[in-house]
């Protein structure tokens, strides 16, 4: 089948691993619908309809044959009261699911659904209304003319209609199972041209998409023969296989776009967007893909290039998506080829990859000048040779350079060194993460810096590391792995939150209402969102965001944006007036990218919070008494 | 002896060459070139009227270059942008001025530049002898383009530079230092990062590898202070720094310094100008 | 058309200046290396010359061993062969011309032979110069604008008040300034084929040096003690007195 064969002659991917959670995952996302009933009402929705077509199933076979041997019944199961009965529960589920899904459709038409193809949405409900309509039909007739092999009781609802058959009621059940079969194969003729599609694709996406630290991204290898190099996504031909499954299973529905930072102020970037025009271009291009012809560049023709740069990688969408599409893959590999291979990316991000390159953090300043923050405050360096602390402080470079992401990191030291933690940093001999460079695509700069930074840990011996930057946390812990390095990475959050509990540090409570701005990076990139709220409790009033958790809002730095332009309204200002609506005075952070780009949209909005890291606040909690 | 070519007799370099030439005892002859620039023609001028005695030139782009010619035409050492002389030691400048370099001269003829404001302008009003050069078959000046700089103030001519660094943060974010500029009858100059991006053309560039200017003021606006950028700014008579890092190293380089956000800072300063002359 | 391109590596210094403990060289363990804006610009001219004209570009420097990534970072903007005169001393600027000159007479005739108007770090401002004398050619320094056709280069050289002209023959040597063109980023497929494009490496043995240097000096007074004016937006009569007293205003 041409799908099949697309997705054989895509690039591979390995996701066989972790069987049992992939397993887990399809019991409660594709079965429990789970992450369609993060919206209730259109989960509700759609889970009567996806539940109905499980329980229905069987009876596409009834049908099916029984079209052709009017006597044949379904071994067993066909003589079933009981399921017989749950058959009508289910056609009325269904019935009740696609009046929601009109009534959605028509009255409430929620703005995600601008860019999906409604007309075909409408088909595709007629049509499913019609298969169990004429399924209801045939039951009926069924048991009107008295061929029914289970007790008619049983199924109220058929047994109900089959009054209305009327006479000539074996014609007219003959009649109704050709209906019903025939709507069934036209649907299914339909079904791979439009995103009905998902039936088929779905179950499968959802198994293989990533179990755990999804902040991970798929490194590429530059150490294999030219033939096998992979640079990104510059064509279709350079998709992986998870990349085309993903762009099959897209139904249109919206949420991602939804939840886009960059979509809800103004910008052209549609996650939504991104993969239909990714399915759009493979199904056009997939003939000539698979005879070995020419292909047109995705970017530009499917995808606008706009949108590939507006991404924050914050994994809103990701996070969203029903069938665990996993939109930044397609973005970052779109990058990748972009700027690996074309040198095409917005002209103010060019210095600071080669400052990432050259000097060796993103603000181009002298790797020596990476102790200077802690001049004085008693924090040891660890210099080549000397043994690895108990804990290593990652400081991190916007800490090391930028005046108001360091105060995060002098509250920090002076909490561990209250607590009495056995820390030190590496100072000068500490690189960038290759953070930024990675997610603007530029892979092969990162992994420079993976190796080298992994050589420096290794060789020092370190095991467990503490970041206060979510982005470094991510790479350190996720990322690095795939180069040798194999740590234990905490957030401070997490380690100023177990100090807390053991008692090694007494915070005095106070009033102040406080709200906590979730970084992406920490809470939905990885699973960080309670040790910092523990913090935050300790020290004043809690005050939530609607946007909180997972469900964050992202402050805009995210996808190397911090040292790029943004068109459109900005992303962190939007952020603030979430903020400010709480009603709270300080908005508390965890992350030195959020301090940075949160403070300068209360600065450019005027409203009255501080920013301050959830650190200093713990700082100033415990200095008071 | 010693020989100085000057660019022109009231040429601010060329006057500080004479003062170097002077440092080197005994008498001082100067000669200009008259006619189109042809680098090798003129140092072979040079040469010929030179004898044996040492030659000294501006350390401008063209006193640097004459002078090259002219050790080459010689085979002697060539020191340029020398900042002291001590018998057969010297001193130079490198990385653009953020470093010195002490070294001796193997030569019993010294061929040097003076580099750029290492040394007062001489106040003896200089004569010089003026210099034909055979131009046959030299490689010469045939034409000359004039820049289209709309009438904007030219970087390296202007009294004041309001000059913007990375933390302008965008192309739009200079049309504050603009408006400051205009009040100051000001040249708008930018550091690397800032061409880089593309917000400002190669000519506004300020730097070890752009323009090097010498203005009374240089106002440094969201500039760290890399020694490139320092390099071509070193000439400025006083340094006026606003950043909102109170550790930025532009600082140790600056003679006046506000803390704070230039977004803020730059508009209140040009409203402030405003009120002034207002009244 | 053969073109070469003198290339050096230097250090990415910073916002200051360390030296080594014997004040000879400047402090490189956490620097970063790189060439000289000007070179940078030099190489991309070259490659562009030969990506519509055809011919080769040569990458030639004189340095350390680890010059070498210097080399294959020009190759990666597109030179297609590398020359490393390898030496670990630091060489005067006459004796580098010489070296140069040598090596190139060991070559092939180039049409082209480009250097940066002057080294980022030495600055000495002479070792194109002192090349072309060696081999009787042609020179034009400081220039932002090439073209080359027909046997002939236009170059303008910058200048205070607008660019001069020149016009010569080939073969020559220029220098050219930053802003000349704009760099490409170059491709990661570019770099992978520069690891393994030709590097020609010979050790180079330094003569005694005419210009010799005793030691390195960090400049007095490049640590100032700024008078602060003030903080935020407030200071800014501040400033207006200050420029009143300087006359600007």
């Amino acid at each position: 089948m041409f799908l099949t064969r697309l997705v054989r002659a895509a690039r591979p991917l390995k996701r066989t691993d972790d069987v049992f959670r992939r397993v887990e995952n399809e019991a409660t996302i594709v079965l429990g619908q789970r992450k369609l009933f993060q919206r209730l009402v259109p989960g509700a929705m759609h889970a009567l309809i996806f539940w109905g077509f499980l329980v229905l199933f069987p009876t596409i076979l009834m049908a099916g044959i029984g079209a052709i041997d009017r006597d044949w019944s379904f071994p067993w199961l066909g003589r079933q009261g009981w399921y017989m009965a749950m058959v009508d529960v289910f056609i009325v589920a269904v019935l009740v699911g696609i009046a929601a899904a009109v009534w959605i459709r028509k009255v409430v038409r929620p703005r995600r659904f601008d860019g999906s193809h409604l007309g075909e949405a409408d088909l595709i409900l007629f049509m499913i209304a019609l298969v169990v309509l004429t399924l209801l039909g045939w039951h009926a007739a069924r048991i009107a003319a008295g061929l029914n092999e289970w007790p008619a009781h049983w199924s109220f609802l058929s047994n109900a209609v089959s009054h209305l058959v009327g006479s000539g009621a074996s014609a007219r059940e003959r009649i109704l199972v050709w209906a019903h079969v025939g709507v069934i194969l036209t649907f299914l003729c339909y079904l791979p041209y439009s995103k009905h599609l998902h039936i088929a694709t779905a179950a499968i996406n959802v198994y293989f998409s990533r179990t755990r630290r999804p902040g991970r991204l798929e490194p590429l290898r530059f150490d294999v023969p030219e033939a096998e190099l992979r640079f990104g996504a510059g064509t279709i031909r350079d998709l992986t296989w998870k990349e085309m499954v993903d762009s099959f299973s897209c139904t249109e529905c919206g949420r991602c776009q939804d939840v886009c930072p960059a979509y809800a102020t103004g910008k052209s970037l549609s996650p939504k967007l991104v993969i239909m025009g990714i399915r759009d271009q493979v199904f056009a291009e997939g003939p000539n893909l698979l005879a070995g012809g020419e292909l047109t560049p995705i970017a530009g023709n499917g995808v606008p290039e706009d949108m590939i740069w507006d991404c924050v990688t914050c994994g809103a969408c990701v996070h969203e998506c029903p069938v665990s599409i996993e939109h930044i893959d397609h973005i970052v590999d779109l990058r990748r080829d972009l700027v690996m291979v074309q040198s095409s990316f917005p002209a103010e991000a060019e210095s600071m990859l080669r400052d990432v390159e050259r000097v060796g953090n993103p603000w181009g300043k002298p790797q020596g000048d990476r102790e200077s923050w802690a001049e004085g405050l008693g924090v040891r360096v660890v210099a080549e040779g000397e043994p690895a602390p108990e804990i290593l402080y990652w400081v991190g470079c916007a800490a090391a350079y930028d005046e108001r992401a360091r105060v995060a990191a002098e509250s920090t030291v002076k909490l561990l060194q209250k607590a009495g933690v056995d820390f030190a940093i590496l100072g000068a001999r500490e690189s960038c993460t290759g953070d930024p460079a990675r997610r603007m695509g530029n892979e092969y700069v990162f992994q420079a810096y993976a190796e080298q930074n992994v050589a420096t840990l290794n060789e020092t011996g370190v095991t467990k590391i503490v970041a206060s930057c979510p982005h470094c946390l991510n790479s350190l812990g996720n990322e690095y792995p795939d180069f040798g390095g194999r740590y234990e990475v905490v957030h401070h959050t997490q380690l100023l939150a177990e100090l807390l509990r053991d008692g090694k540090l007494e915070p005095a409570k106070s009033e102040t209402e406080i709200t906590y701005h979730d970084s992406c990076y920490l809470a939905r990139h990885n699973d960080v969102a309670a040790e910092p709220r523990e913090l935050v409790a300790a020290v004043g009033k809690p005050v939530e965001m609607e946007k909180h958790g997972k469900n964050t809002f992202c402050c805009g730095a995210g996808g190397a944006h911090m040292w790029m332009e943004e068109r459109g309204s900005p992303i962190n200002e939007e952020r603030v007036r979430q903020a400010a609506e709480t009603g709270a005075e300080t908005l508390a952070v965890a992350c030195p990218f959020c301090t940075v780009m949160l403070d300068d949209g209360v600065r450019a909005s005027g409203k009255q919070l501080r920013v301050v890291d959830v650190s200093t606040l713990l700082l100033e909690g415990v200095s008071d008494t | 002896m010693t020989l100085v070519f000057l660019e022109g007799v009231d040429d601010e370099l060329s006057r500080q060459a004479v003062t170097l030439a002077e440092s080197l005892g005994g008498d001082v002859r100067a000669v200009t070139v008259d006619g189109p620039f042809a680098p090798a023609a003129w140092a072979a001028a040079i040469v010929d009227a030179a004898g044996g005695d040492d030659i000294v030139g501006p350390g401008s782009d063209r006193g640097n270059e004459v002078l090259a010619h002219v050790a080459a035409q010689l085979d002697l050492p060539f020191a340029a942008n020398v900042s002291e002389v001590r018998g057969d030691q010297l001193t130079r400048i490198r990385w653009g001025g953020t470093l010195l370099e002490e070294a001796r001269l193997h030569a019993d003829r010294k061929v040097l530049t003076a580099a750029p404001f290492a040394f007062v302008a001489s106040v003896d009003s200089t004569q010089a002898q003026v210099l034909a050069p055979n131009l046959d078959g030299a490689v010469a000046v045939v034409d000359h383009i004039a820049p289209d700089t709309g009438g904007k103030v030219s970087l390296a001519d202007a009294k004041v530079v309001v000059s913007g660094g990375r933390g302008v943060g965008s192309a739009e974010g200079f049309a504050i230092l603009e408006d400051l500029a205009a009040l100051l009858d000001a040249a708008v100059g930018c550091s690397r990062v800032v061409t880089s991006a593309g917000w400002r053309p190669h000519s506004d560039q300020v730097g070890q590898t752009g323009t090097k200017v010498s203005p009374d003021l240089y106002i440094a606006c969201g500039i760290s202070g890399a020694t490139q950028h320092i390099a071509g700014c070193k000439g400025a008579k006083a340094l006026l720094a606003i950043n909102a890092d109170r550790e930025a190293t532009i600082f140790a380089h600056a003679d006046y310094a506000v803390i704070g956000d230039l977004h803020e800072i730059v508009p209140a300063i040009a409203a402030e100008l405003r009120k002034v002359k207002g009244s | 058309m053969r073109i070469l391109v003198c290339v050096k590596r230097v250090p990415i210094t910073g916002g200051r200046m360390v030296l080594t403990a014997d004040a000879q060289a400047i402090e490189t363990k956490h620097l970063g290396f790189t060439i000289s804006p000007h070179e940078e610009c030099g190489v991309e001219e070259a490659v562009r010359i030969v990506e519509s004209a055809g011919g080769e570009v040569v990458v030639l420097t004189l340095g350390p061993e680890e010059a070498a990534e210097q080399i294959r970072d020009c190759m990666a903007i597109g030179a297609d062969r590398g020359i490393h005169l390898v030496s670990s001393e630091e060489w005067d600027a006459q004796a580098t011309a010489g070296a140069i000159a040598d090596a190139i007479r060991g070559e092939e005739p180039f049409d082209l032979i480009v250097f940066g108007n002057e080294s980022a770090d030495a600055g000495g401002y002479q070792v194109g110069i002192r090349v072309a004398y060696a081999l009787g050619l042609p020179v034009v320094t400081g220039l932002k604008g090439l073209t080359v056709d027909g046997g002939r280069a236009r170059c303008e050289q910058e200048v205070p008040g607008g660019r001069d002209v020149y016009d010569v023959a080939l073969p020559a040597v220029v220098t050219v300034k930053e802003g000349l063109n704009l760099p490409r980023y170059p491709s990661v497929p570019a770099k992978l084929r520069a690891k393994s494009k030709p590097l020609d490496a010979r050790p180079a043995e330094r003569p005694a040096s005419r210009l010799e240097k005793l030691r390195l000096v960090v400049p007095e007074g490049s640590r100032k003690q700024a008078e602060i004016l003030g903080e935020g937006p407030g200071a800014a009569p501040r400033v207006v007195e200050v420029m009143q007293q300087l006359g600007v205003a």
